[in-house]
């Protein structure tokens, strides 16, 4: 089996640690026997939509996404075609932003995004940051989805599915209790850390959803995820507002 | 997107010793009073004495600098302490007065606090790269120093972009001063503004630079055009060789350039070319990262009209202040303890310790308190290859964020059997010091580095490196 992953802009999109993501992917489709090739594209190159199977976008500082978003708009028809015929997506922070329909700066200016989730940022006052943690029902278990954020944008859900449901943190926005956004086994979120870091639970159901259009249902052999599960728990219990409310 | 260039900035509010003499009188005599109180209770290391003179003059630090002959501000990122202890050390042993703040004391409060402690003839103040604006909005510096922009806790000063406006900002503010900039980046380079006193130190292709890097890199936009920069080399993180393939923008040329450098685990040394001569320099500080602190400050001082045997001859024996790298014998083991505070630090670090180093236990402690970055995904960022390949006997994890160590290192192929996760401070030197080995390298983030030393001094340690004197005047 092999998993063909799609690393967009990794030079300009870094920011807090996101190729960790990448990393992780890699290390726990390899620890099952899964072969794993990284694909880097980036500002003018051509983007296969059939040559992938998972796509990762992570976040930059304002003046890269800025380079990053009109490049990836151009790309933006291979990128929705590869989703729609299946392939899986992982968008965090302001990769996350650049695929909603549009950004509303704090002048009012309105830059075009790829339109892949059906939602809206706009630009806020005060960043948003801090430790979150969320719900994610597809993950079918209780065990939260952990992560840091760090956002001066409002993200609005216009139609949309949210990824998941704010235990504590801000979320999408701060105000509606939701956190990303879902459109076919595509994920966009807000959290860092890297995400997949202590979240080993959210990284197999992402090779899962990567992996199935492929090959179809896969089973994925468990891993020792003791250290990984132990941390989650312990941060997310640190960072609980009132301990033992949930 | 933010855009900083043709702000109108108030030029600096240069005030009158006259005005106000009560209230200025006040906030000196109680902020000194505070500074003695601390003093008597042999407690140092406060920027109390400070805080509260400014809370009763807003404008202390410009009245206190304005007696001064020269004021030097060195900002930047990474190497502030270094290059300030360093410059202020060089211009004391050319016979000087020299006033400066002690470390890590970069904030107004502290900077007001070492101008309480005593008097001078020259003022060189390390000040936080965040806050310059708050500093140059009254004191009227002559030279301002910047070492390098690199990513530093981000939640704090989100982007880079936005820091490199808020100085380009606050340097429109002292339109007359000298500026020393790093010409190998291109962030600093940015901030040169339309001005000619401008002067660029950098450092010549060396044998270790490379063509490509594994860092995650910051600040390779063309600040002209914002296309992305091309690279001829890497000294490290994004300092370099670059340039824009779509404009003219590049390293400008450096008029203080070190060459033929050779670097060791015993220090370096390097030939400081510039435009009078050539200069030849030793440091006992080990790393690239101080090769630069070394030739900021030494650019500096030529640019005072210091005499260059006596810079050459102050580089050769400073060794940094306490918390940069210090060295403690503890029973049969060599203990060393080093901040880091960002990837570029960590990476830095590890580069260092490493080289040719034996076995050793490393020990990590990381914590997320507000001094530290409540955010710590930037390990995540940092090359932390040097150490993979290094022969270490164990890898301990402590601090507040130790799981989330040990997770970047088993993902980046550290073995779970390598790996201890010990949150606890105490039970982690604890640990460190049953190991089989005789040296122990303990690296951690800024709250966790006074920790450390004091129980590792509550052990019974002692400390190998003659500690610098005390520079702001308070034992
Ligand atoms: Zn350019």
């Amino acid at each position: 089996m092999k998993l063909r992953l799609c690393h967009l802009y990794p030079e300009l999109l870094n920011l807090y640690g996101d190729r960790g993501n990448v990393l992780i992917l890699r290390r726990r489709a390899e620890w099952r026997g899964i072969e794993v090739e990284v694909t880097p594209i980036s500002l003018g190159d051509k983007l296969d939509p059939k040559a992938y199977d998972l796509f990762f976008l992570g976040g930059g500082p304002d003046q890269e996404q800025g380079v990053a978003s009109a490049d990836l708009v151009a790309k933006g028809p291979w990128l929705k075609e590869a989703v729609e015929a299946g392939a899986a997506l992982l968008a965090i922070c302001g990769g996350y932003q650049l695929l909603g329909e549009y950004y509303r700066t704090s002048t009012g200016e309105t830059l075009p995004g790829v339109g892949l989730f059906a939602v809206y940022t706009e630009a806020g006052n005060k960043r948003l940051k801090g430790n979150i943690a969320i719900q994610v029902e597809e993950l079918g278990t209780d065990r939260p989805v952990i992560g840091f954020e760090n956002h001066g944008g409002r993200t609005f859900l216009k139609g949309a599915r949210p990824l998941g449901r704010v235990i504590y943190g801000d979320g999408n926005n701060g105000t509606d209790q939701t956190e990303g956004a879902r459109y076919r086994n595509a994920i966009g979120t807000y959290l860092h850390g890297p995400l997949l870091s202590k979240n080993p639970h959210l990284a197999d159901y992402l090779l899962r959803l990567a992996l199935q259009r492929r090959y179809g249902e896969v089973e994925l052999p468990p891993l020792d995820d003791t250290l990984e599960l132990a941390v989650n728990e312990a941060v997310y219990r640190r960072f609980l507002p009132t301990k033992g409310k949930w | 997107m933010s855009s900083a260039a043709a702000c109108t900035v108030p030029g600096p509010q240069r005030v009158k010793w006259g005005e106000n003499m009560l209230r200025a009188f006040l906030a000196i005599w109680i902020g000194r009073l505070v500074a003695l109180l601390f003093r008597w209770l042999k407690r140092g290391g406060t920027s109390l004495p400070g805080y509260l003179a400014l809370k009763i003059d807003p404008q202390l630090m410009g009245r206190l600098t304005s007696r001064y002959e020269k004021v030097i501000i060195v900002t930047g990122t990474n190497g502030k302490t270094t290059t300030t202890n360093l410059l202020a050390s060089i211009l004391r042993a050319a016979g000087l007065k020299v006033v400066h703040n002690s470390e890590g004391a970069n904030m107004p409060a502290g900077v007001a606090t070492a101008l309480l402690a005593r008097r001078g003839e020259v003022a060189v103040l390390e000040v936080d790269e965040g806050t310059l604006g708050l500093v140059t909005r009254q004191v009227k510096a002559d030279m301002v120093i910047i070492t390098n922009l690199l990513r530093d806790q981000l939640d704090r000063y989100h982007e880079l972009e936005q820091l490199a406006a808020a100085i380009s900002r606050a340097l429109a503010a002292i339109p007359a001063a000298t500026l020393v900039l790093n010409a190998d980046d291109s962030l600093v380079t940015s901030l040169s503004q339309v001005r000619e006193n401008v002067h660029y130190f950098g450092l010549a292709r060396t044998p270790w630079s490379q063509a490509t890097t594994s860092e995650v890199l910051e600040g390779h936009i063309c600040p002209r055009c914002r296309r992305p920069l091309q690279f001829n080399f890497y000294h490290y993180s994004h300092l370099g060789n670059y340039y824009c393939p779509q404009c003219s923008y590049s390293r400008p040329p450096a008029d203080y350039e070190a060459r033929e450098l050779e670097l060791s685990s015993a220090g370096a040394r390097f030939d400081l070319v510039y435009p009078a001569g050539k200069l030849a320099l030793r440091t006992p500080m080990p790393g690239i990262y101080n090769v630069y602190n070394v030739l900021a400050a030494a650019s500096a001082a030529l640019l005072l009209k210091i005499d260059p045997a006596t810079i050459a001859r102050v580089v050769a024996t400073f060794l940094p202040g306490q918390g940069r790298a210090e060295t403690f014998s503890l029973r049969d083991k060599r203990l060393t303890l080093m901040l880091v505070k960002n990837p570029t630090g960590l990476s830095v670090a590890l580069k260092t310790l490493t080289a040719g180093r034996g076995k050793a236990t490393y020990l990590l402690a990381i914590n997320d308190l507000a001094a530290d970055g409540r955010d710590v995904s930037w390990l995540w960022d940092a090359d932390i290859s040097p150490l993979l390949q290094a022969p270490y006997h164990r890898i301990i994890c402590a601090g507040l964020r130790a799981g989330d160590m040990a997770l970047c290192l088993k993902y980046q192929g550290v073995k779970e059997a390598d790996l201890k996760v010990i949150p606890g401070q105490e039970e982690s030197v604890d640990f460190l010091l049953g190991e089989p080995v005789d040296e122990g390298l303990i690296l951690c983030t800024y709250t966790n580095l006074a920790l450390y030393r004091r129980i590792l001094k509550a052990r019974g340690a002692v400390s190998e490196v003659t500690p610098l004197p005390s520079l702001s005047g308070t034992p």
